[in-house]
């Protein structure tokens, strides 16, 4: 039963030097014509479930102007939703205002995810951002003021030249800002971004490595789970959207490039915006076999704390997944943890993930 | 053809001193084929002699040439010019009656010719001294014809100077051969006996023998019987290579040709045996050849296992033409099924490896040569190891002999420093000297062999900037103090990697491996010790730090089919890796092993 669901809004007024999603400049003409194609799949599409966490993701939601903006949330108000909905919707610094924040307030949005990415300056010119430290806290303070206290902040490391000092300090402020959920995540350059145009490179691995262990401490000592690979959250606070994903659970994708996962059947739409305006949403479509969908059950519950289920896995694939798996060279050493009810992977192997799940896929 | 009217001659040549040349313009000359139809160098057919500038398969052609009246028919049948070959040259040389001695007027004779040139010596055969390349600018006839005189006892009307880029001398190479080697002696109404010196297989024709009919005649439909594997079968065909097929109704004594019989099982056919008929069989068999003992062997291993088969075809099939080729089923740990593989010498192994690779398009893995050594145990038998993995326990070890060689190492004076000192670092006692001529000298050194199977030819190379050239003799087994260097990944011995390495040696090579081995296996999950040990003692250890950092961040806003991609494409570059226990190993680490260096722990590449 599908629970979840994510909207897209691929526009933003800055591109981000690192950024690779589907993203456009903003522009008014283009956002309606955008927001109508958006109101058109989603009448086209959803059944009629009701929905126990929203996700408005990007680009920048809050980059529409204020009139799309609301109208954005009027569409969305077809969705059922449950009483408990988590109602999540980025943000940036440059554009959250007083009036946006009560939009979302009164249309249910209960959790703000915004991108902070670090408190040096000169860094945040260099991803591409335009604002600076205190900006940030002013705007965290305003959040707050308006009611919101379910806030994620993101946090970028491990960008060229930075210094352990650095990211200590960037540290410092996340948590003076006292939100009950992080996300960090290392610097990745990836193909047709600004940075990789430019030449950059990704800094060392063990320095990498390094920084996540001193992020784990840091966080982890202040008080925070660290429930996923690049997620910490105070108890209770953990993303009920996110955690779709990674325990493989079905969910709406809306919008361009968007991602769905539907009746078995995981779908991609085109990342071509003359195509959506226009209603063709041609998605690549790619149906999960039982072999599939196990591969896909372990390379996300593996990037979480609690990680596989035995009890859901056994229900879902008919076996025991130690069973299944005995005869990897995983279980000598404990890479994978056996816990009362769940298969996880030692903290100290997270952070080479991809080394332990090519032993599961394309098998 | 009158018998009196045959010549069969081989060719003796250093590699690079115009031995193609010279037959294509025989070819020539002969009318055999004319200069458009002659593909640089026609005798050297495989692609890799093309490449290396070397003959390894002996070739025979029928040439036919007016003179005097008469016509003559003449069988040039190709020799290989490395040492490596000596028993193909034997076999090439046992279908002659006279030689060609080939050497460059620049560069006078070598180690690897003079071998060659003995050989000849040996089978009584007539030898035709020629100074080639005599139109190059640096030509020294008269020196190299001193040398000639000096270290082989030819007499200065002897010589035949040639040019075989001109064509000048080609008619009075053809006068001397003619007027010189005598005819084959044999009868042509005796019972037949026809020495095979080479085959290959045809698919349509199955197994193609090349004979030299020494007593006899062979005529179509004849029923043959090998005399040594007792096999039974009718000629289907026989011809002459002018190089173009001819087919002939027979074969009589003195001619060189070859047979088809519609063989399909390649092992009836031995290069050596005597073809004779059934009805009317000979006495005897033709002394045939005394295959060479293999010196060098390796473990060969198909990259992907399911090609097992495949590889035992390739190398019947390689061994058809070449007896000294062994080979049997071999089990490693690490590589899977494979064989244990015996060679003449380095350039032989190389040359199978490649064409197995090119020939048969089967990927493999070569594990490191070793030498057969002689083991003596506790209770004195002995027993003869060939491979790292066979030695027994060290305390049923008495004694451990390993082969060694008598050097001919032919350079110009002013390296004699240098090779001593590469000699003496490779275990070699000295023997001594013989000066050729004021400048030029034979270097006498009892070495190991083991110390040549690694990179004593490159070093010698490097050394003498490729003035020098190296020919060795065996001497028989010296009792050494040898040990087996097993090499652990994460604590695990992997026999793939084990070699047998002197114990004065030992921590220099063992320090090398490990490092070499650091630096072709990828970072793994856990930190990887990597140790050469004798025995239960380590040697040499160092570690392969743990991989730090190999993991997806981002949530990509739900797309999971986008993080799968990049899964299985990290799947794919593993794919290319042997999982050894927990370790995961690339091809390239078994093959670097091989291209060790080991003085002074430096390494060489």
């Amino acid at each position: 039963m599908v629970k979840s669901g994510y909207v897209h809004i691929p526009f933003c007024r800055h591109l981000c030097s690192y950024c690779d999603f589907a993203k456009f400049y903003y522009n008014e003409t283009w956002a309606e014509s955008y927001l109508d194609a958006l109101e058109k799949e989603i009448k086209e599409t959803y059944r009629g479930e009701v929905l126990d966490t929203l996700y408005l993701g990007g680009g920048t939601p809050s980059a529409l102007s204020f009139p799309l903006f609301s109208r954005l949330f009027t569409i969305l108000s077809s969705l059922r939703r449950s009483p408990s909905l988590e109602f999540t919707v980025e943000c940036n610094i440059e554009s959250i205002t007083r009036e946006k924040l009560a939009c979302m307030k009164e249309h249910g949005v209960n959790r703000l995810s915004i991108g902070v990415e670090s408190s040096h300056s000169d860094r945040l010119r260099f991803l591409g951002r335009t604002y600076i430290k205190e900006e940030v806290r002013e705007t965290i303070a305003l959040v707050k003021e308006m009611g919101f206290t379910n806030i994620n902040v993101d946090l970028i490391y491990a960008l060229p030249n930075e210094t352990l000092e650095e990211l200590e300090e960037d540290l410092s402020f996340l948590l003076s800002l006292e939100v009950p959920h992080l996300s960090t995540y290392s610097l990745m350059i990836e193909d047709h971004t600004k940075l990789f145009l430019k030449g950059y490179h990704e800094i060392d691995d063990s320095l990498d490595a390094t920084m996540y262990q001193m992020i784990h401490d840091r966080l982890v000592s202040s008080g925070y789970q660290h429930y996923e690979i690049s997620n910490f959250a105070k108890e209770g606070y953990a993303s009920r959207h996110n955690l779709t994903y990674w325990r493989n659970q079905e969910y709406y994708g809306f919008g361009l490039g968007a991602s769905g996962y539907l009746l078995g059947v995981r779908y991609t739409n085109t990342r071509s915006l003359t195509q959506y305006v226009r209603g063709e949403r041609n998605p690549i479509i790619e149906k999960m076999t039982p072999q599939l969908d196990m591969e896909n059950e372990i390379m996300l519950g593996f990037r979480m704390m609690e990680g596989i289920s035995k009890e859901r896995f056994r229900a879902k694939f008919g076996k025991d997944f130690k069973e299944r798996y005995q005869s990897l060279p995983l279980w000598k050493e404990p890479v994978i943890e056996e816990t009362e009810t769940s298969y996880r992977i030692s903290y100290s192997y997270w952070y080479v993930l991809n080394e332990i799940l090519v032993h599961f896929i394309g098998e | 053809m009158k018998q009196e009217n045959i010549r069969n001659f081989s060719i003796i040549a250093h590699i690079d001193h115009g031995k193609s040349t010279l037959a294509d313009r025989l070819l020539e000359e002969t009318g055999a084929l004319d200069k458009r139809e002659i593909k640089e160098q026609t005798l050297d057919s495989m692609d890799i002699e093309r490449e290396r500038g070397i003959t390894i398969k002996l070739n025979a052609v029928e040439l036919t040439y007016p003179f005097e009246g008469e016509t003559y028919v003449l069988h040039l049948i190709d020799t290989p010019g490395h040492v490596d070959f000596s028993y193909e040259v034997s076999r090439s040389l046992a279908a002659c009656e006279g030689a060609l001695l080939v050497v460059d007027a620049a560069q006078g004779i070598e180690a690897q010719t003079l071998a060659n040139l003995y050989l000849a010596l040996e089978h009584d055969l007539v030898i035709i001294p020629v100074i080639n390349k005599i139109d190059l600018p640096n030509a020294d006839v008269e020196k190299v014809k001193k040398e000639l005189i000096d270290t082989v006892g030819f007499t200065e009307d002897e010589f035949i100077l040639t040019s075989a880029k001109t064509g000048e001398g080609i008619r009075d190479l053809l006068k001397a051969i003619i007027e010189r080697i005598p005819s084959p002696k044999g009868d042509p109404n005796g019972k037949l006996q026809a020495l095979v010196f080479d085959s290959y297989f045809d698919p349509y024709r199955g197994v193609v023998a090349s004979c030299r009919i020494v007593n006899g005649t062979i005529s179509l439909s004849d029923r043959i019987l090998m005399m040594e594997t007792g096999a039974v079968y009718d000629v289907v065909e026989l011809g002459v290579t002018t190089p173009r097929e001819v087919k002939k109704n027979s074969l009589q004594a003195g001619d060189v040709g070859y047979l088809a019989a519609s063989i399909k099982d390649i092992r009836d056919v031995r290069v050596g045996d005597t073809i004779t008929l059934e009805s009317c069989p000979c006495e005897k068999p033709l002394p045939g050849y005394q295959p060479m003992k293999s010196m060098v062997f390796c473990g060969l291993f198909p990259i992907d296992s399911s090609r097992f088969e495949d590889l035992r075809e390739a190398l019947e099939k390689l061994k058809l033409n070449d007896a000294s080729l062994v080979f049997e089923p071999e089990t490693s740990e690490a590589l899977g099924f494979g064989f244990r593989t015996g060679f003449l010498g380095l350039l032989h192994m190389e040359i199978i490896e490649e064409r197995i690779e090119r020939e048969f398009g089967i990927e493999i893995i070569a594990t490191s040569p070793s030498v057969v050594y002689e083991v003596e145990l506790t209770d004195h038998s002995v027993l003869l190891v060939d491979s790292p993995s066979k030695l027994p326990d060290r305390q049923k070890i008495y004694e451990i002999r390993e082969p060694y060689i008598q050097t001919n190492i032919f350079t110009p004076s002013e390296y004699i420093g240098p090779i001593m000192e590469l000699c003496q670092n490779k275990r070699g006692t000295y023997v001594g000297m013989d000066y050729i001529d004021a400048t030029r000298v034979n270097i006498h050194y009892h070495l190991p062999l083991s110390e040549i199977v690694y990179d004593f030819f490159d070093r010698l190379k490097s050394y003498t900037k490729g003035y020098a050239s190296f020919d060795y003799d065996l001497i028989g087994y010296r009792a050494s103090s040898l040990v087996k260097m097993d090499i652990l990944l994460n604590g695990e011995v992997v026999d793939a990697l084990s070699t047998i390495v002197h114990k004065d040696f030992a921590y220099a090579r063992g320090k090398t491996v490990v490092e070499n081995l650091k630096e072709l296996i990828p970072r793994q999950m856990f930190e990887v010790p990597i140790q050469a040990s004798i025995g239960s003692k380590v040697i040499a250890r160092t570690d392969i730090k743990a991989l730090r950092k190999n993991v997806l961040a981002k949530c990509y806003g739900g797309d999971i089919t986008r993080k799968r991609k990049l899964l299985e494409k990290q799947k794919e570059g593993k794919k290319r890796m042997k999982q050894i226990g927990s370790v995961e190993v690339p091809q390239e680490a078994f093959l670097a092993v091989l291209k060790m260096e080991d003085d002074n722990g430096k390494s060489g590449k």
